[in-house]
């Protein structure tokens, strides 16, 4: 599984490393930054309910 | 081409009975009157979630640039609330760094070891009046922290906010002039008060905020002393109420509803969930308001440039569109992008302050006093606008 994320429209709500903190870090703004390129099994899950929560719809989910 | 139908519908945002209880509401406007009008002006009323948080996305057609009339007792507008892109988005990124959820992890111990003491204070009688014993002080006392204030302060603070906030349940004869002219006092002594604070931290300066923001550059520029009393101006307004309406829009709730209180007894790790599904369905915060900058066309109707617009956030949060089973609080949803705390550029400043003061809050709440309902015999009172429960008695069996 592969993520990316959509800069210009994240505004730091962090829903994504509250939800996923394996997968998706903070930068000193609070906007999210990414940990993993690919993501492993064992973090798919908890990467899928971040993409699903971001109320900017700044995530995506590139390839599976 | 107008679709007068589509405006029938007239809502009071203001009356007692909807922050009770606004959630009918929100549900009779989102599926039969997406735009409606406020009973007082008349402004149009959004409510479904698509059309809420694409105003919130456009702030070039629904700008946060009030004209000074709609002032809460300010002279200038608040910074970053009441300022556009790009303008804010300068601000923000001095001030996101100063709230961000690392940051506020790292105050969480302080809060913490509040809210214990907090408890300490009335644990013993059995019972409190959660609102004025809990609610308020808990928040703050972590704002005067953050702005490196003496607590002695927190009388002052809170008379002030409500001054602003709610100046007709300070009022007898609460007329609109009235409420202004209270307004008005109020700004007056916080730009005072931290025009004082400005000056003693420039002869020495520490780690609270008014010292950042003397210090921070913008541009290669210093921030004016005008700049910094406005972004003071609306920490105060910001910190000192609207976690104390959450706080309190959620543990009435939960006294309300032991079912879901057993919940979070049993399975404490779920309080994150809660702090969320609760923030969507209470949204203690209603609406935020936007006006109309540029010519814009929504549900057939045509809002002219100048014209007031009222965003229904609780109402967005209750959309069945983007919520399935919006009426079922559930607080293990596993999707759940709420807007309690807006979104797009003006996205609440302070919502990691908040949602670790919340979390910390449920947390050892119900740690020390697990089995807790309203008082027999009364009600609840909620607090229109935005909706803190300025009386909320609950009682406990002492362990």
């Amino acid at each position: 599984m592969k993520l990316s994320v959509d800069a210009a429209r994240c505004t730091g709500h962090g829903r994504c490393y509250s939800l996923a903190p394996a997968v998706f870090g903070e930068d000193d703004h609070g906007h999210c930054v990414l940990r993993l390129v690919e993501v492993p099994p064992e973090h798919q899950r908890a990467a899928r309910i971040a993409v699903a929560n971001c109320p900017e719809d700044a995530l995506e989910i590139s390839a599976e | 081409m107008s679709n007068p139908d589509l405006e029938k519908r007239e809502v009071n945002l203001f009356s007692g009975e909807f922050a009770a209880c606004p959630q009918p509401v929100y549900k009779e406007l989102v599926t039969k009157c997406p735009f409606a009008r406020a009973s007082f002006g008349a402004s149009p009323v959004l409510s479904r979630y698509e059309d809420v948080l694409w105003a919130l996305r456009h702030p070039e057609i629904f700008s946060s640039e009030m004209e000074m009339h709609m002032a809460l007792g300010t002279e200038r507008p608040m910074i970053p609330q009441q300022i556009d892109p790009p303008a804010q988005t300068k601000y923000r990124k001095i001030l996101d760094p100063r709230f961000s959820k690392k940051r506020m992890l790292e105050i969480e111990p302080n809060v913490r070891r509040n809210a214990h003491e907090l408890i300490d204070g009335f644990f013993e009688r059995g019972e409190c009046e959660f609102d004025h014993e809990f609610a308020m002080p808990l928040p703050a006392t972590a704002f005067l922290a953050l702005m490196g204030l003496p607590q002695s302060e927190l009388p002052r603070f809170l008379r002030i906010k409500d001054m602003i906030i709610r100046p007709q349940t300070l009022l007898d004869d609460p007329t609109v002039e009235a409420s202004q002219a209270l307004r008005k006092d109020a700004g007056r002594q916080i730009y005072a008060f931290f025009g004082d604070v400005i000056e003693e931290r420039r002869k020495k300066p520490g780690t609270d905020m008014v010292s950042y923001l003397l210090e921070t550059e913008i541009d290669g520029q210093r921030l004016t002393r005008e700049e910094i009393l406005d972004v003071s101006f609306l920490l105060i307004l910001a910190g000192l109420d609207t976690v104390t309406a959450t706080l309190g829009c959620n543990m009435a709730y939960l006294a309300a509803n032991p079912a879901q209180r057993r919940r979070i007894l049993s399975k404490p790790e779920i309080i994150p969930g809660a702090v969320e599904e609760l923030l969507r369905w209470e949204t203690p915060v209603t609406a935020v308001p936007r006006v109309v900058k540029q010519e814009v066309e929504v549900h057939g109707v045509k809002l002219a440039k100048g014209e007031m617009v009222t965003l229904l956030i609780g109402a967005s949060n209750v959309d069945d569109s983007e919520f399935r089973d919006p009426e079922l609080v559930d607080f293990e949803r596993e999707r759940n992008k709420h807007l309690a705390f807006g979104g797009g550029p003006h996205r609440c400043l302070g919502s990691h302050l908040a949602r670790m003061e919340l979390e910390v809050a449920l947390q050892v709440w119900h740690e020390r006093i697990p089995d807790y309902r309203v008082k027999p015999g009364e009600t609840p009172r909620y607090s229109a606008g935005i909706r803190e429960v300025q009386y909320l008695p609950l009682v406990w069996d002492r362990a």
